[in-house]
């Protein structure tokens, strides 16, 4: 059993004892954090919807794949095997998409592999970041969104670049 | 945003009309579909995260763990509310423990709680671009997959991905300091 496995199930035990000492009413307590979920989910599914259905649009017209193929030429400039280009392009939109296309990868690639490492690299660097700005942004009427999500895009992607250059050195 | 929006769906219907007209509603059904999903994942674990982060709220865990990580937040974020620094706390520390359950709700508590704050902007790209980066202690996910396909060693991976991760965190703080510290002083 993987160590780490028991790291939730301790912080559980840990608060809710911690909580027990200081007189909390935990049942009243827990149930009124729950209350918190329906409203949230209310102000996340209209931006959820309109970026999923964006994501699976970008997907079924070929465009993701295409795209991919117009920038295999840069990507191996960069040091980013070709074959995981399509990985790096749809990191950004849908977290279970890039992690179908992982579980592709490493099996056909082997996860030994140096595509395998680097495929590995991409999916963990950096989140699904159009999905994240949807779940962060949806509070306010925020216009400047456009320039966080460009930069967190910048960062991730100078730092798989990066992240293939150290797949290489170790 | 909405610019992006507009652009990626215009090109990927025109793609699509032209290669199969058929598929278009189908393609984006699937896509509501996976947001219904989504939501119904999400409220499970929103329900048992925000359960549990109230009753540590209440028994005072997490103005504990905000004391603790005063300094540092309130020198990255610029803000002196404690209860955004509360929800940041949480925030920053459950991503970190790979804990995105717990994470995603905090951080949206804080992005509310930011909009409030004097230099608002400037705080809410810097917990968007850090929330960004994928900085975590153990990559579980892959770790699992990797264990899955019977790699030689899944954990000889960890430290790659820990340094580009840690990169993606710089070089995205960098980048907000540099690029909102300049609009806003």
């Amino acid at each position: 059993m993987n160590p780490a496995a028991y790291i939730l199930p301790c912080l559980f035990f840990a608060v809710f004892c911690a909580a027990a000492f200081r007189k909390v009413k935990l049942y009243d307590s827990f149930a009124e954090g729950v209350k918190g979920v329906v409203p949230l989910l209310k102000s996340l599914f209209p931006y959820l919807a309109a970026i999923l259905i964006l994501a699976s649009l970008f997907e079924a017209s070929g465009l993701s794949a295409g795209l991919s193929k117009a920038l295999a030429p840069v990507f191996t400039a960069l040091g980013i095997p070709s074959e995981i280009c399509g990985l790096v392009l749809i990191k950004p939109f849908s977290g279970s998409g890039s992690l179908a296309l992982l579980s592709e990868i490493l099996q056909n690639y082997g996860a030994d592999s140096y595509i395998g490492r680097c495929a590995c690299i991409v999916y963990s660097t950096g989140e699904t970041v159009f999905y994240m700005s949807a779940l962060y942004f949806a509070q306010k009427k925020e216009k400047s969104s456009a320039l966080p999500v460009a930069l967190a895009i910048v960062s991730n992607f100078i730092a798989i670049v990066l992240g293939c250059l150290f797949c290489r050195i170790f | 945003m909405n610019g992006l929006f507009l652009l990626l769906f215009l090109i990927s219907a025109a793609l699509i009309t032209v290669r199969d007209p058929s598929a278009f509603l189908p393609a984006l059904l699937d896509g509501a579909k996976d947001a219904i999903a989504l939501c119904l994942t999400l409220a499970a674990i929103y329900a048992v995260w925000l359960g549990f982060l109230r009753i540590a709220q209440d028994a005072g865990l997490l103005c504990g763990m905000a004391r603790l990580m005063k300094k540092p937040i309130r020198k990255l974020f610029h803000v002196e509310k404690e209860e955004a620094i509360e929800q940041i706390a949480v925030n920053l520390s459950a991503n970190f423990l790979g804990m995105g359950g717990a994470a995603t709700p905090a951080g949206i508590r804080a992005m509310e709680l930011l909009g409030q704050e004097q230099r608002s902007q400037y705080a809410r790209a810097m917990l968007f671009v850090v929330n960004c980066s994928g900085f975590q202690l153990l990559p579980t996910t892959v770790l699992a997959l990797r264990a899955q396909l019977f790699a030689a060693s899944p954990y000889e991976i960890v430290f790659p991905i820990f340094l580009s991760t840690l990169c993606a965190l710089l070089i995205g703080i960098a980048l907000v300091k540099l690029v909102y510290g300049r609009k806003c002083a």
